[in-house]
């Protein structure tokens, strides 16, 4: 039986497993995050390139490659380079489930203090790190990387790219340029908080500026596609649009649902007074008397306000007894930027 | 439980309301399974009292053969039965077989060595030679499921599944959720496969089953519905009919409220304005509904992968 592996398991069960090149579980200062589906030919000049540039900085660094379910070499490669390179850690995943998924699980799965994704398909350049760990010590929490001369598609890819991000932008109220780019870094202790299923990545700096989060956006480098395929199109602008909304709805309700709900409680009572009130001085009826039908509005609005509310209560205890919270990202904010002051305490 | 590795292979066979002769299936059974050439056990796990399965099969034990029963106190459903008997087992492969004549035993070696490249496999019976009212029953279920997950498969209603030990630690199954099982492998990341598996002739003949059985089939593939489409993205779904309500429910009102002006009919003597309420108050409900299992997600979702992992080097 190979290293089977739950994707719930976490750093415990990581070190229990000695494999090669495994450390004996030192700090790492940067973790570079690359997911790969289908990449064999970007594998090595991938690898090469981070360790280049890892060699030169006086740092601990660590590469984490995470293969997602790719179906060509591209397991192969990454295991050849993780046995050569202690500083590589491979993951490979049971079957493709996306980008997003494969970050997630590098950061993860990553050990280091500041954390760094790029794509696996050498569209990013490795030469670029050196500003983003710059950026991060005047003080920044995320630095997002911003393609100023996308080599891509203009019609089918950066048009739609440049509407989905005016809407991010709008819809989160964090004006970022890029948001597809996958070059960012972050300081892993806030990144590790922040829930990342589904499509939540796109939404990591809105989520960590209402956490009060600091972001820079700083111009990086950007190629055209050298080997293999493109993933993205056009239709998904979409599905993009309503996780946007749905996670908009959810980041202004869920630090505070009672008074999201209660806000709705309250027009819906406020209707439903209003109702009664009508219903019993007949006053939009010509009949004169107690109106069934503005009687029958005010019980339902009556009613739906108590089921609001109650939802708001149920969805406070929720989220009080649950392990995210929006208000600890920005104690962790908070103190990494007290760190970075000379002198500051840490 | 027993640790697992002690044998290569446990059989389980889940006895529900469907049996046939108890003695000579399992003749039938341990005589393929050793054709494979693995360790085995076989344990029977009976669903409910069925005394007269217990009697023959502690006979059988009499007999010197080499089989384990567990009898459940109360029906609990196959799936449950499944895992119990799982419980039990020691096989680092595990294989379910119906309690009664569905397939014919000599595909059962072809459909452990499947495992070989997979991680759970599913016989299919093929050639069918069933009626042709079970197969329309059967067509439209599977229709209908894999409309609704994407996937293609043939008979999940086929109760021979070999599948490697890892499978039933990760997937909780109750009920009568062992139809599923496929899918839920799937989900979980697992390599699934169909073999092909003569049918026996017995399983040929006409079924119809009790209303009750109809409904809550439907009710499983509502709730594999919601598990493959929504479960990590429950406003997606619940906001998006929610607001769509609404906005009929919304609109509803605004068009009599300009009738109201244009015409004089008062408002109050409109029974669709207590329709357009109605739908105003169900679109807020069903919105609210999908915000709380938004939040209930969120603010757990540390528990939450969207991965599952093969293999970690380094």
């Amino acid at each position: 039986m190979n290293g089977a592996v739950a994707g719930a398991a976490g750093a415990a069960e990581r070190s229990g497993e000695p494999a090669p090149g495994a450390r004996a579980g030192g700090a790492v200062d940067l973790s570079v995050v690359v997911p790969f589906f289908n990449e064999e030919d970007n594998v090595f000049p991938q690898y090469e390139r981070i360790a280049a540039v890892l060699d030169r900085l006086a740092l601990r660094g660590q590469m984490v490659f995470v293969d997602d379910g790719s179906t060509d070499r591209t397991w192969e490669r990454l295991r050849a380079v993780a046995a050569k390179d202690a500083r590589v850690r491979a993951i490979r995943f049971r079957r493709n489930y996306g980008q997003t998924a494969a970050m997630s699980a590098g950061i993860d799965h990553a050990d280091g203090e500041v954390l760094l994704t790029m794509d696996g398909d050498l569209q990013n350049d490795p030469e670029d790190i050196p500003h983003f760990l710059a950026k991060l010590d005047e003080g920044y929490d995320i630095v997002v990387g911003w393609r100023h001369r996308r080599q891509d598609r203009l019609l089918t890819r950066r048009v739609p790219s440049w509407v989905a991000n005016r809407l991010i932008g709008k819809v989160t109220g964090v004006p970022i340029r890029d948001n597809g780019c996958s070059l960012k870094a972050y300081r892993a202790r806030l990144i590790k908080m922040i829930p990342l299923y589904s499509e939540m990545h796109r939404f990591i700096p809105a989520m960590a500026s209402i956490a009060g989060a600091r972001i820079a956006e700083i111009r990086v480098n950007h190629f055209a596609r050298r080997y293999g395929q493109s993933k993205y199109g056009l239709s998904r602008i979409y599905r993009v649009l309503l996780d946007l909304l749905a996670i908009k709805t959810l980041l202004s309700s869920v630090a505070r649902p009672l008074l999201w709900f209660g806000t709705i409680g309250g027009a819906a009572l406020i209707v439903s007074l209003a109702a009664l009130v009508a219903a019993l001085t007949g006053s939009w009826s010509e009949a004169g008397g107690p109106a069934l039908i503005t009687m029958g509005i005010s019980v339902l609005f009556g009613a739906l306000a108590a089921f609001v509310l109650f939802s708001g209560v149920f969805s406070e205890l929720v989220y009080r007894t649950g392990d995210v919270r929006i208000e600890r990202l920005s104690e962790v904010s908070a103190e990494v930027i007290d760190a970075q002051r000379p002198g500051g305490a840490p | 439980m027993s640790a697992p590795g002690r044998v290569d292979l446990s059989v389980i066979v889940p006895v529900t309301e469907r049996f046939d002769e108890v003695r000579e299936l399992y003749f039938r059974y341990r005589d393929a399974v050793r054709a494979s050439g693995l360790d085995f056990e076989i344990t029977y796990v009976l669903d409910g009292r069925y005394p007269d399965v217990l009697a023959e099969l502690k006979s059988l034990i009499d007999e010197g053969e080499r089989l384990r029963v567990i009898a459940l106190s109360r029906p609990f459903g196959e799936a449950t039965a499944i895992m119990v008997g799982f419980n039990h087992a020691a096989g680092e492969r595990i294989l379910t077989l119906p309690a009664y004549e569905q397939i014919e035993p000599s595909g059962i070696p072809r459909l452990i060595a499947a495992l070989d490249h997979c991680d759970l496999a599913l016989a299919r019976r093929w050639p069918r030679i069933d009626s042709r009212l079970n197969r329309f029953q059967a067509g439209a279920f599977h229709f209908i499921l894999n409309r609704i997950t994407g996937l293609r498969f043939h008979d999940m209603g086929c109760g021979a599944r070999a599948m490697h030990r890892r499978v039933l630690e990760e997937i909780t199954l109750y009920g009568d959720q062992h139809r599923f099982l496929p899918v839920l492998a799937f989900r979980q990341g697992f390599r699934v496969e169909e073999v092909d598996v003569p049918q026996s002739p017995h399983d040929a003949r006409q079924r119809l089953y009790r209303p009750g059985v109809y409904l809550r089939r439907l009710l499983d593939m509502l709730s594999v519905f919601f598990l493959t489409k929504f479960t990590k993205k429950p406003l997606r779904f619940f906001g998006l009919l929610g607001s769509g309500l609404f906005a009929i429910g919304a609109a509803l009102v605004a068009w009599l409220g300009v009738e109201r002006l244009l015409s004089d009919v008062p408002l109050a003597d409109r029974p669709l304005l207590l329709v357009a309420s109605l739908l105003v108050v169900l679109g807020i409900q069903i919105f609210a509904i999908g915000l709380v299992g938004e939040i209930i997600i969120f603010s757990h979702a540390k528990d939450i992968k969207d991965y599952t992992i093969d293999e970690i080097i380094g």
